[in-house]
């Protein structure tokens, strides 16, 4: 080293007796680029393991992992034989290109892995089918080429990025980000958990990649300056240390986590969207929240307090359920509806409701049922005749102040038990049952109901069965299971783990109702509210006790039809919601606690703990906060985008950085080039505009040079920067000489490689010692938005 | 441009101060305007020509207190073969510091005092017809001698301004036709008083332009000040100087800087600051083309005298104000505004970018900054 020091002094290079240590070390080759590509690999692999949850079983795992590995390994293998940054980086886009084409449009691709006319069609078709996917379904979706496609895409990007941080960024550090954001959208979805093995794993490959950047140290900052490696290695450690130690705590501190650690799966309420197009998947999660939210009040004449219904789900086709609007058979205004009771006017009992939506947001509107009409609302509204959901075309219920007028049959057991003509004055919809309903599902309704013989008391049959001790009232479980959603092949789930909530039950109810040839849908909304004890002065009917209702209260519940009667609610959801006192009497010896009219819940169920005198300050925050209401929710389209938008605000804020390394790593190519001394001073300047020194066109390099070294940047000139001082100093009098000089005929290829060695050590030192003078702020501002990229003279 | 005296056409443009080398008259001026030597004192290797060089610079400041500075100038313009103007308030030691350069090197020197009856034979010197012999023969004057020190030279006419400043455009003297070659090295060293200028004769602006560089010594500072009254008091200071180079030792410093390389970016940024003082709007009269070949060689002086064998900028910008602020005239704007030659001299430089040599810039590097703009 100090034979260096020497050389550097006198700043004549001469040929043959430099230290041939550094003159023959290259950093960045070997076994680097694959230890490096592995560790990158495995990380991301195991980030990805979390997505399982997201998308539901295994098989969308094996094309990712082809991806991860076929990328992280061919950029491996470019950078092995030392190409640019740039092309490592350009060649890991081909390869993904590739790879994605030989996996998906193997067939329409040239050659299996070019695009061609026809593979871009059909990208653009997984696209549409992942757009639908991402717009309609709720987690854990089925893994459809297009999701998987784009599973595969963005984690092919990230491995990529991942891969530019650690290497020709040199902040391997910082590509715990690039598994963080595989990460985020699990941990946002996912109901329960990012999981604990998947976090192990990104973490190794994380370690892998610190550990792997500091043994091989392709900065010249270690190769040059062993004093500085204890430093260095402990920075790196600290950073890396304080990226997982964030990742665990900072989720602690943020209000909207429900548990406390990061693998134990966090949900932030955050990209909750106004568009309700599925109510349905946004249940669970709504009923999962920590503090209720879109609370909505309503006043009534009614003697005990309505359920509130906003839209029903009718067709039990498909992977998801969700509410078919039939836009072509709405018809407008909401002055009258035709009501769809075939009970005679005095046979129902009119009820008034005033409902203030709040920030409640959602196109359909919540009404007792069956409305007559509704009055007082702003903006156009459409109603559908076969369901009576009103659903507006412009505008939603937020801050909507309505007052429904509605009739409720008074139905009785007696009733009910003799409308058992077969249906004829219903819509086959509502009728027709799946071909592919599952043979459990087929099994439960023929052993629930199939001894009855009177619809009535087939429904019965089915309801006390759901009532019944066999199953148990649980948001989680279907969650852990796997099961979490809608559709029959949840339901299969959900009859078999006999847990869940009320989707599943009323989706149960509703399908072996039709099983058994009673037309049913199910009718999403909220459950009887909880007394206010404030009463609102409605016109015409004097004062009424007011009710309060919010996220917490979203239900769902059947409702069957009897002929000659019309839809007959049903609660065959344990401990929520009220029992129809038609059900009452067949019930009650087998459930006592069924008829509890209250507003309180029974024990044991998360919601029933809230206060009901008065709503929560933390349920008004929520409403401040997220004024989306039961209508928000953990669908994948606000995630992905917002994993979308990280990466595009990454690469933003990184690409001054990209460009400012790419142009060092050129320049300290190793290839002997006369231009060497040239292109070193040119760096030596860049650093220096870097750390707010720019060189002036009308500067000398010895002014220059000078000014930097007076200006405390390198510290003070015999301290411990001084090699740096010196190094400023030799540098420019090597380029003055090669500037001005006399022209040196002999370039020879082993002294210019020892020349460029030596310069690159120099530059190390001089990066070294502006970086440790430096405050933070300048050093991040250096680093990130270095002066010398971002203007120019 | 052509003093009176002159008898042989010379093309203006060509420079003064050239190295010795047309000794057979007027007509063979040999290319020495463009500093190839002919065979002449080998040129010496660094490291003696920097102990020359230090033990000048030593001994002159140990005479000179606190104007180190201008010493080395002095040496400069002797090493670049230039002639000296020093220009200042009486006092400051302008005499002294000619006085104490020519001391140091063991060579012949003469002091002339102007006066307005100094003759040019005074100067040049005189053929007497001796009676004895029955011819003429030459007397030589008071430059005939290796440094000429010119005391005053504003005081003297025109006529004998024009005898001294023929002398150090040809370094020889041509009298009743018969021209006689100076020695080597050839140096004047002339003080000038910028006030007390009634009954003087300034040198006009084509004059001037023979001198290589002009210092203004300026106020030694405090401590320069008390350190003279202690030291001066006694004994001149001059008695104490020996010489400690030979002439022949100056010859071949002279040689070693007219060996220091210039590269093209280096001449290319000489004519653009040429450029661009003809093209100042604070400026009457910009460089010529002759100050800017005086520059380059006071630059390579410079350069040599740093220890280097080419030149970078620094050297250009180190001289560029004594090389030319005495040949500049200020616009009438300028100069009433209280601005000086020196103070727009240094505008120009602070704007002028400097040059990069273009072979050495890549052409294909990412990102490589060309300053030559």
């Amino acid at each position: 080293m100090s034979a260096l020091l020497d050389r550097a002094t006198t700043g004549r290079n001469t040929p043959g007796q430099g230290p041939q240590d550094t003159g023959t070390k290259k950093p960045g080759m070997g076994v680097q680029p694959w230890l490096m590509a592995f560790g990158i690999a495995v990380g991301v692999a195991g980030a990805a393991l979390s997505l399982n949850g997201v998308l539901r079983g295994w098989a969308w795992y094996p094309p990712l992992l082809t991806v991860v590995a076929g990328v992280s390994f061919s950029v491996a293998a470019l950078r092995s034989v030392r190409a640019r940054p740039v092309l490592v980086t350009g060649g890991g886009f081909v390869v993904l290109i590739a790879i994605t084409n030989l996996i998906f449009f193997r067939s329409s691709s040239l050659l299996g892995i070019f695009p061609s006319a026809q593979s871009m069609d059909a990208v653009g078709e997984a696209l549409r089918r992942a757009n639908e996917t991402v717009i309609s379904e709720s987690v854990p979706v089925a893994p459809n080429a297009g999701i998987v496609l784009v599973c595969c895409v963005a984690v092919g990007v990230l491995v990529i990025l991942i891969d530019a941080l650690a290497v020709p960024l040199a902040m391997p550090a910082t590509s715990g980000l690039g598994f963080l954001a595989i990460m985020v959208a699990p941990a946002l979805l996912k109901p329960q958990s990012v999981g604990a093995p998947g976090f192990l794993t990104a973490a190794a490959g994380f370690l892998i990649i610190l550990g792997c950047s500091h043994w091989f140290a392709p900065d010249a900052r270690l190769a040059a300056d062993s004093t500085r490696n204890p430093g260095q290695a402990r920075r790196a450690l600290v950073t890396g240390g304080a990226v997982l130690a964030a990742s665990l705590i900072v989720p602690l501190a943020i209000p909207g986590f429900t548990q406390g650690t990061f693998p134990q799966g966090s949900r932030l309420n955050t990209w909750g969207t106004a568009d309700g197009l599925n109510p349905m998947i946004s249940l669970g999660n709504s009923l999962r929240a920590p503090t209720g939210s879109g609370r909505i009040s309503y006043a009534t004449n009614a003697t005990n307090p309505p359920y509130l219904r906003s839209v029903t789900v009718d067709t039990f086709s498909g992977e998801s359920w969700g509410p078919d609007d039939r836009e072509g058979s709405r018809r407008p205004g909401t002055d009258r509806f035709d009501n769809d009771s075939s009970l005679a006017p005095d046979a129902q009992v009119r009820q008034v409701t005033a409902v203030s939506a709040g920030n409640f947001t959602s196109p359909y509107l919540p009404a007792p049922y069956s409305p007559d009409s509704v009055s007082g609302l702003t903006g156009q509204w459409t109603w559908d005749p076969l369901t009576l959901s009103i659903k507006g075309t412009d505008t939603s219920t937020r801050g909507q102040q309505y007052t429904v007028e509605s009739s409720t049959p008074v139905l009785s057991a007696e009733l009910l038990a003799r409308a058992s003509a077969p249906p004829t004055g219903i819509s086959g919809i509502f009728s027709a049952t799946p071909l592919d309903v599952p043979d459990i599902v087929r099994t439960t309704a023929q052993s629930v109901a199939g001894a009855e013989q009177n619809p009535y008391d087939k429904a019965l049959a089915i309801q006390r069965y759901l009532r019944s001790g066999q199953f148990t009232y649980s948001l989680d479980s279907p969650a852990q299971g796997g099961y979490d959603g809608n559709g029959l092949s949840v339901l299969a789930d959900f009859l078999t783990q006999k847990s869940g909530y009320c989707v599943h039950f009323s989706s149960a109810m509703a399908v072996m109702a039709r099983l058994e040839g009673i037309p049913s849908r199910i009718a999403v909304g909220y459950a009887p509210g909880r007394l206010t004890g404030n009463t609102v002065a409605v016109d015409g009917e004097g004062e009424l006790t007011e009710y309060e209702v919010d996220s917490r209260d979203a239900h769902a519940w059947p409702e069957l039809y009897f002929e000659g009667i019309g839809w007959v609610p049903f609660e065959p959801t344990p401990s929520r919601g009220v029992v129809p006192d038609y059900t009452i009497d067949a019930l009650s010896s087998l459930n006592p606690n069924s008829d509890d009219q209250a507003p309180d819940l029974a024990p044991g169920n998360p919601e029933a703990t809230v206060p009901t005198a008065t709503p929560t300050p933390s349920a008004e925050a929520g409403v401040g906060v997220d004024s989306s209401g039961t209508a928000s929710g953990f669908r994948l389209a606000p995630a992905l985008l917002a994993v979308a938008m990280l990466l595009v605000v990454l690469a933003v804020l990184g690409t001054p950085r990209l460009i400012r390394s790419s142009r060092r790593l050129r320049r300290e190519r190793p290839t002997p080039s006369p231009t060497a001394v040239p292109l070193a001073w040119d760096e030596l300047q860049d650093l220096g505009a870097d750390y707010g020194l720019p060189s002036l066109p009308s500067e000398t390099p010895r002014n220059y040079s000078q000014r930097l070294r007076d200006s405390g940047l390198l510290g003070e000139p015999a301290g411990v920067d001084n090699a740096a001082h010196i190094a400023v100093a030799t540098l420019a009098a090597d380029f003055e000489r090669t500037a001005y000089g006399r022209p040196v005929e002999n370039t020879s290829a082993v002294r210019g490689d020892l020349m460029v060695d030596d310069l690159v050590v120099r530059l190390g030192r001089v990066r070294a010692s502006l970086a440790g003078n430096a405050g933070r702020i300048q050093h991040f501002r250096s680093q990130w938005l270095p002066q010398s990229v971002l203007r120019r003279h | 441009m052509d003093s009176p005296a002159r008898t042989a056409a010379e093309s203006p443009a060509l420079p003064s101060g050239a190295p010795s080398g047309g000794r057979n008259g007027n007509g063979d001026t040999h290319g020495s305007a463009y500093g190839i030597r002919e065979p002449g004192p080998p040129a010496m290797d660094r490291d003696s020509f920097q102990a020359a060089s230090n033990s000048i610079l030593g001994a002159i400041n140990t005479v000179i207190d606190g104007k180190p500075e201008a010493a080395r100038l002095a040496l400069t313009v002797l090493l670049a073969q230039g002639h000296l103007l020093l220009e200042d308030v009486p006092g400051v030691g302008k005499t002294l510091l000619a006085k104490t350069l020519a001391r140091t090197i063991d060579c012949t020197v003469s002091r002339i005092q102007f006066t307005p009856d100094l003759l040019p034979s005074d100067v040049t010197g005189v053929s007497i017809f001796d009676q004895s012999t029955r011819a003429f023969e030459f007397r030589p004057g008071a430059v005939f001698a290796n440094i000429v020190i010119g005391d005053e030279i504003n005081r003297a006419s025109a006529k004998t301004q024009s005898a001294l400043l023929e002398s150090m455009e040809e370094h020889q003297v041509t009298v009743d036709g018969t021209s006689y070659h100076l020695d080597e090295p050839f140096m004047v060293v002339a003080t000038q008083n910028p006030i007390e200028m009634e009954g003087t004769y300034p040198l006009p602006e084509a004059q001037r332009d023979r001198f290589m560089a002009r210092i203004s010594m300026g106020y030694p500072d405090r401590a320069a000040e008390m350190e003279m009254l202690e030291t001066h008091q006694a004994i001149s200071p001059l008695t104490r100087i020996t010489p400690v180079v030979s002439a022949a030792q100056v010859a071949a410093m002279v040689a070693t800087v007219a060996d220091v390389y210039v590269s093209t970016a280096i001449k290319e940024y000489t004519v653009s600051l040429g450029r661009a003082t003809r093209e100042s709007p604070a400026l009457r009269l910009g460089a010529s083309p002759r100050s800017l070949l005086q520059l380059l060689r006071a630059a390579k002086a410079t350069a040599a005298l740093d220890g280097r064998d080419y030149v970078v900028p620094d050297d250009v910008m180190t001289v560029t104000e004594a090389v030319l602020a005495h040949r500049i005239i200020l616009d009438r704007r300028a100069a009433s505004s209280g601005e000086n030659a020196a103070d727009i001299l240094r505008g120009i430089l602070e704007h002028l970018p400097v040059p990069r040599d273009p072979a050495a810039t890549s052409p294909r590097g990412f990102g490589a900054r060309t300053r030559n703009s």
